[in-house]
């Protein structure tokens, strides 16, 4: 359960970021926000292309199969990061009503998404995968650098 | 869950699948207010024919049609049952269904034998013809979560209850003599609102709690047995009170404190959120959770004593903590979904969640609510309070509406005047 155990905290730890930053927008603190948002968006970010360069293309060769639960984690991927973009901009122009509103909107795709990745596809890797290759596919994912 | 190519959106069911049975609900909400209007405080009555109206507008009309709008949504998402042909298969369910609705309320009021066996045809092939789709994918499925677990309990409660129920129907239209109608009637009864409303609403709440709010998961002993051990405790009831009666008041005893410990434990998860912002549908969610404990201490007041008030006060109550958990999930469901579908049809002006509907707007319906279940406690003992509870009630679900056809309405109009991403330019 090594992928499990380090993937899941990793969105556990986001989590905590996303809802310190959106505390700081509800009252009021830009700074503050932005602070917290860029932890949160940085960490998010490096997640995702552990995920796309590491584990996915780890878990398409074992399974033979590019086309399944992979590619619809790219596409959730590509949705969060449109939000990122959009509470920036909401922070940029340090309005709360918009950053707050597009909080709502990110929780509950993210936790959809991370739901999907936590029952289904993590388990699936620890499954399928040899337990030599998810110790190096878990060394390669540490070292990926933004 | 993953089979499909076609990502999150074909997961979902088309938007106007869910917003038709949350509309229908609202209506029916609406019918209900008129019907407190109408029947006054004999709908606290529980023998009457008014209460037996009004129950069954508000658990068939209102409550069902919001279940099913749930389940709708839900099963793609949460339990990973992808059902093919939503949109006809939502034609087949709701026309009939709100038509045996109708009936069988008229059939009620009149006694005419014919309206229920009409009733029984329209109701039961609708809602048979639906839990069997559904039950047969959640059964076939290879992984499940807890909530599609639960959710598998509940849609059997469901089938238990309508057979239940056309039992009885078969007896008011004279087909059958009705030898066990009692027997019948209590775990129809109980089937329905503890083994049905309750338990879906557990079931779901297992994911939508962590998922909306950031919690901690629920403890396996909850989310993995409580359904399995409600829906044995109810099926043990219905067989021992062929020949025991009496049966049921341990049974309400065994659930009261089974409801009021998961009730606890889900309050105890929203003081856990990890997003610390607390938004009308917290509040949603901690009244019905009150609502719900609330109605189990008068339940285990009513095993003790006869005094009718501390009954009407449970079924005021429970009625609080269904309506309450709908209402929380509305307000989250009906906007995201608005945000969503037209952001993956890639419009650039979608419009925001808070844009669809306001958190102040589903702050003022919080006390609208309050406001009703103030007014209909303080009825049971100031009768001509209950006016004022029945024209809250036409508020309240009036609010609703209106909200489910703004959203609609601003969805169009985003489809038709929105400036869109060319999807296919992405190669």
């Amino acid at each position: 359960m090594i992928i499990s155990q380090f993937m899941t905290q990793e969105h556990r730890d986001c989590d905590t970021e996303f809802a310190a930053a959106e505390q700081a927008a509800a009252n009021g603190n830009w700074e503050e926000t932005e602070e917290k948002f860029m932890l949160f968006a940085n960490d998010t970010l490096r997640h995702f292309k552990r995920e796309e360069e590491e584990l996915f293309p780890a878990f398409e060769a074992q399974t033979g199969s590019a086309e399944g639960p992979t590619q619809v984690m790219r596409y959730e991927h590509e949705q969060v990061k449109g939000l990122i973009g959009k509470l920036a901009g909401a922070i940029e122009e340090q309005d709360k009503d918009a950053y707050l509103s597009l909080c709502e909107s990110m929780m509950i795709l993210l936790q959809q998404h991370n739901m999907k990745e936590e029952q289904m596809l993590y388990a699936m890797c620890d499954r399928v995968l040899p337990q030599e290759l998810k110790v190096s596919t878990l060394e390669k994912m540490k070292a990926v650098k933004l | 869950m993953f089979s499909q190519n076609g990502l999150s959106l074909d997961q979902a069911p088309p938007i106007s699948v869910v917003f038709r049975f949350f509309f229908s609900g609202a209506l029916f909400g609406l019918i209900a207010g008129v019907l407190v209007l109408l029947f006054q405080t004999n709908i606290f009555n529980p023998n009457s024919t008014e209460a037996l109206i009004l129950t069954h507008t508000l658990t068939l009309g209102v409550m069902l049609s919001f279940m099913f709008a749930a389940l709708f949504q839900m099963l793609p998402v949460i339990a990973g049952v992808i059902l093919p042909s939503p949109v006809q298969k939502a034609n087949l369910l709701q026309y009939p269904f709100i038509l045996g609705v109708l009936i069988l309320l008229l059939g009620f009021y009149t006694s005419e034998s014919w309206l229920f066996i009409i009733a029984s045809i329209l109701l039961g092939g609708s809602i048979f013809y639906i839990t069997a789709i559904m039950l047969k994918d959640l059964i076939k499925l290879p992984n499940h979560s807890a909530s599609s677990k639960g959710m598998m309990v509940a849609l059997t409660s469901l089938t238990i209850v309508i057979i239940l129920a056309l039992y009885m129907t078969g007896t008011l239209s004279g087909l059958l003599q009705g030898t066990y109608y009692s027997v019948i009637k209590e775990a129809h009864y109980s089937f329905g609102l503890f083994g049905w409303i309750a338990l879906l609403i557990i079931s779901i709440s297992f994911q939508v709690i962590e998922m909306f709010y950031v919690t901690p998961a629920y403890p396996k002993f909850i989310s993995g047995y409580l359904p399995y051990k409600l829906f044995c405790l109810l099926a043990f009831g219905l067989l021992i009170s062929f020949y025991i009666a009496k049966v049921w008041v341990l049974i309400d005893i065994f659930l009261a404190l089974v409801l009021s410990g998961y009730a606890g434990i889900t309050l105890k998860r929203l003081t856990q959120r990890k997003r610390p912002l607390t938004d009308a549908t917290v509040w949603f969610w901690r009244l019905g959770l009150s609502s719900l404990i609330l109605s189990m201490i008068f339940i285990l007041i009513t095993t003790f004593t006869d005094i009718e008030t501390f009954k009407q006060l449970s079924y005021i109550f429970f009625a609080t903590f269904a309506l309450s958990i709908v209402f929380a999930m509305f307000y989250k469901i009906v906007p995201f979904l608005t945000w969503f579908h037209l952001n993956a049809q890639g419009y650039f002006t979608a419009p925001m969640m808070h844009e669809v509907i306001h958190p102040k707007t589903a702050m003022k319906h919080l006390y609208i609510h309050l406001a009703t279940i103030v007014t209909f406690v303080l009825s049971l003992f100031i009768a001509p309070f209950i006016y004022l509870a029945g024209l809250l009630t036409i508020l309240s679900f009036g609010w609703m509406t209106y909200q489910i056809v703004h959203a609609w309405k601003l969805y169009q109009h985003t489809q038709e005047t929105g400036e869109k991403f060319d999807m296919g330019s992405m190669g």
